[in-house]
């Protein structure tokens, strides 16, 4: 059985259709990912999910029930806000035992829900506390308590990391996901990060404008973006981009030839855009690469990386590198080379990958 | 007063005309209560010929003598009691929940609701037919008339509107997917939340209804049934009327000054008791920590 269904789910304000017919499985104890750039439908998915918005056409179904027409309260999912709306006028202990009192959970139960829930998240020392006498940290935990103690079905979480500062945020990341490795709830979390995204996910749903443009586990979507949108998307620095020529022996850059691995002789004379990432480059030549002559014009160290700013013809490209402790020898790299697997095309008219 | 070296000299001229300016107001709303509490210590004589400026002159307290050892002045005290508990419950028990209603997005034809909710502050229909339509509705010269006729207050039900209004979203939300309905989630969110504003409502309520003296004068006609104020203003024409009182005044122990004076201290007492065990609710600052902006 899958944990959330979502079928042909389309949400409009009015005249304004806002998603645009999405299908999506989530499978039980799946964690997934909704990623997109700001805008695109992610918050208005996962509020007809909570049922916080009422779905326009298609059929929502949690656990083999459709829901499109229960109340949240009776859906059975938690969710986490952004804004964590945490009770201000509740200490730590009452946010958290808001909602089984309002369920009528018996008392002396509550009492242990809430030392079990606390203990994992270490809020005990907190408990009498009121959220404006906590770090954000602690209330994003709260908010994360107070969705666990009810042990819901699902898990939605909408952006619960965004009010955080950097550190923390990947701190607390990593709770979340340890948090699901051991509690293996249902979970839709969505983000506009890709790295939350990426480092989160069992499988991650790439949202733009409405629609979903790829679903599958972090790594499929980072070597194998279906479109040009999910390539620029997901890796950061987001994959170089040149357009080009699909030749008999692999694809034209300004006159320079590419080897590209896979069957090219049906695609010959084929307008594509030619993607690279940073990261997919090497320094030495070996056995089936191609060697893309570059003038360097900046060097970025990261410490145990740097990024390599640098001028392809008329293109501006980024590649990054391990630095082995220095950059010296970086100054004077003239050519970097790229193995022909590396080397994704897409479509120029419509962005989708080539199927090679 | 922090960093006051750094203040430019425009600033500490600025300051210093706001202190002596706040300092005179002060004063000038202090000094009336003053007066009265003095006139109403004061000897009939001392009063009646304008000796009293600040403090009691012949102390005496014959002027509560009087006052309290009227049945009608403990009769009437009673039912400002009456008039001021059961009204602001009354009006709280419709305002919170009209208000809350009207500041849900989902209400049917909120704007409608709204606006004429809105169109009794600017139009009233005047006393004539108000008094008449109590007439009709079998309301005049009743308690429950008083209390019910005055109780749904259109300023309040928009002031508690806005700052519900003001509420994030998220908070409702919260409350829903935690299973509250939306009963609960007015009662156990919305009114924990907006405690500043319900007491700011609160104390209108109480010192309309306590002050409350003119439609009780023209709706009730049984002396049992009327407030203080009104009851103050009967002593006030009483005493004044009364001929053979006059003409003993120089020897009088009290004076109309004098009883009014200490019928409106003992009207003042109980709102100078309710004002500070209400005022801890005015602390701003309740949402703070609830959510991030
Ligand atoms: N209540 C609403 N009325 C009209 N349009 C809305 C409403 N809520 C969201 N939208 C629109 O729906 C689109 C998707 O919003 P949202 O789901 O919040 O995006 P995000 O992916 O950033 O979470 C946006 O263009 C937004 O303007
Ligand atoms: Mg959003």
């Amino acid at each position: 059985m899958s944990g959330v269904l979502l079928q042909n789910i389309v949400k409009a304000y009015g005249a304004a259709q806002v998603v645009h017919g999405i299908n999506l499985t989530v499978q039980e104890k799946e964690f997934v990912v909704l990623v997109g750039p700001s805008g695109c439908g992610k918050s208005t998915t996962l509020r007809m999910i909570a049922g916080l918005e009422e779905i326009t056409e298609g059929q929502l179904s949690i656990y083999g029930k459709v829901v499109n027409r229960i109340a949240p309260k009776d859906r059975d999912v938690a969710m986490v806000f952004q804004n964590y709306a945490l009770y201000p006028h509740l200490n730590v202990a009452d946010n958290m035992a808001f909602g089984l009192r309002i369920r009528k959970m018996p008392k002396p139960e509550i009492k242990q829900q809430i030392k079990n829930v606390a203990e994992i998240l270490e809020l005990t020392d907190y408990l009498e506390r009121r959220p404006a006498d906590l770090s954000g940290g602690q209330r994003q935990r709260v908010a994360m308590g107070r969705a666990i103690v009810r042990h819901p079905k699902v898990f939605l979480f909408d952006e619960p990391l965004s009010n955080l500062d950097a550190k923390l945020r990947t701190q607390m990341r990593a709770e979340i996901r340890r948090l699901h490795n051991r509690l293996g709830v249902t979970s839709i979390y969505v983000t506009h990060d890709q790295v939350e995204a990426m480092t989160l996910a069992d499988r991650i749903v790439v949202m733009n404008d409405g629609r979903i443009e790829q679903v599958g586990t972090p790594m499929e979507l980072f070597m194998n973006p279906a479109n040009i949108f999910v390539a620029g998307f997901l890796g950061s620095p987001p994959m170089n981009q040149m357009p080009g020529t699909v030749t008999e022996k692999g694809v034209e850059i300004d006159g320079i030839i590419i080897a590209v691995s896979g069957n090219l002789s049906a695609q010959v004379g084929r307008k594509v855009i030619v993607g690279i990432r940073p990261e997919h480059v090497s320094l030495q030549k070996e056995k089936g690469t191609t060697a893309l002559p570059i003038n360097l014009d900046l060097v970025e160290p990261l410490g145990s990386e740097a990024l390599l700013h640098a001028q392809f013809g008329a293109h501006q490209l980024v590649f990054k590198t391990e630095t082995q402790g220095s950059i010296d020898h970086l100054s004077d790299v003239s050519e970097v080379y790229v193995h022909a697997s590396m080397v994704k095309l897409f479509d120029a008219e419509t962005g989708e990958a080539l199927p090679l | 007063m922090q960093n006051w070296n750094l203040y430019s000299r425009g600033d500490k001229l600025f300051v210093r005309i706001n202190a002596v300016l706040i300092g005179l107001f002060a004063l000038s709303t202090l000094y009336p209560f003053i007066y009265i509490a003095s006139v109403s210590f004061s000897s009939a004589f001392a009063a009646r010929a304008g000796k009293v400026v600040l403090t009691p002159i012949d102390v005496t307290l014959s002027a509560y003598a009087h006052v309290l050892s009227e049945p009608q002045f403990w009769n009437s005290y009673g039912n400002t009691f009456i008039y001021t508990i059961g009204g602001t419950l009354t009006s709280l028990l419709i305002i919170i929940p009209g208000a809350y209603a009207l500041s849900r997005p989902q209400l049917i034809g909120r704007r409608f609701w709204n606006l004429m909710i809105a169109f009794t502050m600017w139009f009233h229909a005047g006393m004539i037919p108000f008094w008449l339509n109590m007439r009709d509705l079998g309301l005049l010269d009743s308690m429950i008339g008083i209390i019910i006729a005055f109780a749904c207050n259109a300023f309040n039900i928009i002031l508690l509107r806005n700052f519900f209004e003001s509420i994030p979203q998220s908070f409702e939300e919260a409350a829903r997917m935690d299973g509250a309905n939306e009963f609960q989630v007015l009662w156990k969110v919305f009114v924990p939340l907006s405690k500043p504003a319900i007491a700011t409502i609160t104390l209108f309520c109480v010192v309309a209804r306590w002050n409350g003296f003119f439609w009780a004068m023209i709706l009730l006609t049984d002396e049992g049934k009327v407030p203080l104020q009104v009851y103050l203003r009967q002593t006030i024409a009483d005493l004044s009327d009364d001929e053979e009182f006059s003409s003993t005044l120089i020897d009088a122990a009290y004076s109309v000054e004098t009883v009014t004076a200490a019928i409106i201290v003992c009207s003042i007492i109980p709102v100078l008791c309710f004002y500070p065990f209400i005022q801890k609710y005015f602390n701003k600052g309740i949402m703070l920590g609830g959510v991030k902006e």
